[in-house]
């Protein structure tokens, strides 16, 4: 017989692996939220999520969508990082690796809680290909992330 | 969505060349690509609606422009009584003065820039030394090498003319007799704003190819011609012009080091942006001041922002391209003639000139052919046309 099986008639082979694959998140979230203080994000709608092997944060950019020549500016909120405590500092920047120039303009960091940050003051004034980076900094330790953006024209 | 729009817009151009009627297709009309056709697209459409300036209680005020236009003609505005606006920026020469470096009370470092589409401007001047167009108005007035003019002097003049003394009344609600010199001048300068911004380079025939691309419409696409079709494909491939000349008035607002030589004269350098980002911060009349006329200081982002950086020394304005036919001679200095001299200028730069680590690593000799450098020349020149108030 062929046809659409119920969801939840799949063989026994893909049932296995579905429950083999929710074991396998929940211990990522369990770690996840086991390494994660009290200043983890609870990550509202809308925010994109950017993590390395030390580190997590979500950000979303204000307005949403970055264009060429108009100020934005973000907001970053850390989720995981190596020391106790959340980050005390953020610092943002941004190059165009291909022409070898940063922004015009320095952007300014606000904290807004615990291991929250508002940025303002963020410019990309070429179409192209752009690297940001978010530097995090526990004391003196610094953690980057970075994200490329692709700018249309 | 773009792959198909694009797949359509070259079926359009291909249906139209097999076509029984006459309007055949020119036999080496350019084809776009995709990015090609989304790069054309980002620089319209045009012309851009109208917003005032909010730091300019003024702005979009009929009545302003009409004070701003009589100003601008007035040599009452200079020193001596002998210049005004419209000396250097010629409504006649596209209100540019055709000169290489403009002749006020002294000959001046710069090229005067045609004055047009203003109000699209983050920054205005060479080196972007002021952040409104009011706060640019004041500069040549007060500068001694140009109007060379006092606040009390301006004042005392306007005064005693009834008409502009009640249409600054009228607009300011004080007597100009009674006002801070200062103040006057500012708000003088804000009425030449308002008349400024009413300059707008009309639609050209790029504009018309570039409306007719997003369409589709193949028959109105094939009457730009060849050249210029072939030119703008390099303006927006090769060439990476449009990386700096973005967007519908074709410039991204900010300042480059393009390798023109920044010695204003023997042994004195023209300090560019660098210069130019510390004369806005000392000055009283940027858009953090109390001029400003927007409580909310909603359009002072990029002045609280702006980074002087080592590598701003001999960068200058990216120039808007519209209407570049009419505006010659080119570059901060006026040291380049003609148009073909600028493509020239591109073609060949010299790498060794620019700033080692520290310049943008966007500009390399093209080495165009003959053939490229004219239809680049022949893409330029579709960007212009004449302005209504200068016929």
């Amino acid at each position: 017989m062929s046809g659409s099986r119920p969801a939840a008639a799949a063989p026994p082979r893909r049932r296995r692996r579905r429950t083999v694959g929710a074991v396998c998140a929940a211990l990522a979230a369990g770690a996840t939220l086991s390494a994660s203080p009290a200043w983890a994000c609870e990550v509202p709608e809308g925010f994109m999520r950017l993590a390395s092997p030390e580190a997590e944060i979500a950000y979303r950019w204000v307005p949403a969508g970055p264009k060429v020549g108009r100020l934005f500016g973000a907001e970053v909120i850390a989720c995981r990082a190596p020391e106790p405590g959340p980050p005390s500092r953020l610092v943002l920047d941004a190059q165009m690796p291909a022409h070898g120039h940063g922004m015009n303009y320095r952007p300014t960091v606000a904290e807004t809680g615990p291991g929250r940050f508002r940025v303002e003051g963020l410019m990309l004034h070429m179409a192209g290909q752009w690297i940001v980076t978010f530097d995090l900094y526990q004391g003196d330790r610094r953690i980057r992330l970075s994200q490329t953006i692709e700018l249309a024209p | 969505m773009r792959r198909l729009a694009a797949v359509v817009s070259l079926l359009a151009v291909a249906g139209a060349a097999l076509a029984p009627a006459a309007r055949a297709t020119p036999p080496d009309a350019v084809i776009l690509g995709e990015a090609e056709r989304a790069a054309v697209l980002a620089h319209g459409p045009w012309p851009p609606a109208f917003t005032p300036d909010p730091s300019n209680r003024v702005s979009g005020n009929p009545d302003a422009v009409a004070l701003g236009r009589a100003l601008f003609f007035d040599t009452r505005l200079s020193g001596d009584g002998r210049r005004s606006c419209a000396t250097c920026h010629d409504p006649a020469r596209a209100f540019a003065d055709g000169r290489d470096r403009s002749l006020g009370r002294d000959r001046v470092d710069r090229n005067a820039i045609a004055l047009a589409n203003l109000r699209l401007n983050r920054w205005f001047g060479w080196a972007g030394a002021a952040d409104s167009l009011w706060g640019q108005s004041l500069r040549p007035i007060l500068d001694e090498r140009e109007l060379a003019a006092t606040p009390q002097q301006v004042q005392g003049r306007l005064a005693a003319d009834g008409d502009v003394a009640a249409a600054y009344r009228r607009l300011f609600g004080a007597g100009l007799a009674e006002e801070e010199p200062l103040l006057a001048l500012v708000n003088l300068a804000k009425a030449l704003a308002a008349y400024q911004e009413t300059i707008v380079t009309p639609r050209t025939p790029f504009d018309d190819f570039r409306d007719a691309l997003e369409r589709g419409d193949a028959a109105a696409m094939a009457r730009y011609p060849a050249a210029a079709q072939r030119g703008l494909r390099l303006f927006v491939g090769r060439g990476r012009c449009s990386a700096c000349h973005h967007g519908p008035n074709f410039t991204n607002g900010e300042f480059d080091d393009v390798g023109v030589p920044y010695f204003a004269a023997p042994g004195r350098v023209d300090t560019g942006r660098h210069g130019g980002i510390a004369a806005l911060r000392a000055s009283p009349f940027n858009l953090l001041g109390r001029y400003n006329d927007d409580p909310a200081r909603s359009t002072a982002g990029p002045t609280r922002h702006v980074e002087v950086q080592h590598r701003n020394w001999g960068e200058f304005r990216v120039p808007s391209l519209r209407n570049v036919a009419a505006t010659a001679p080119y570059m901060h200095d006026g040291s380049l003639a003609t148009l073909e001299d600028v493509v020239r200028h591109y073609s060949e730069v010299d790498i060794e000139r620019l700033h080692g680590d520290d310049g943008a690593r966007i500009l390399r000799p093209l080495h165009l052919s003959p053939r490229e450098a004219a239809d680049l020349v022949a893409f330029l020149r579709t960007l212009s046309a004449p302005l209504p108030t200068a016929r």
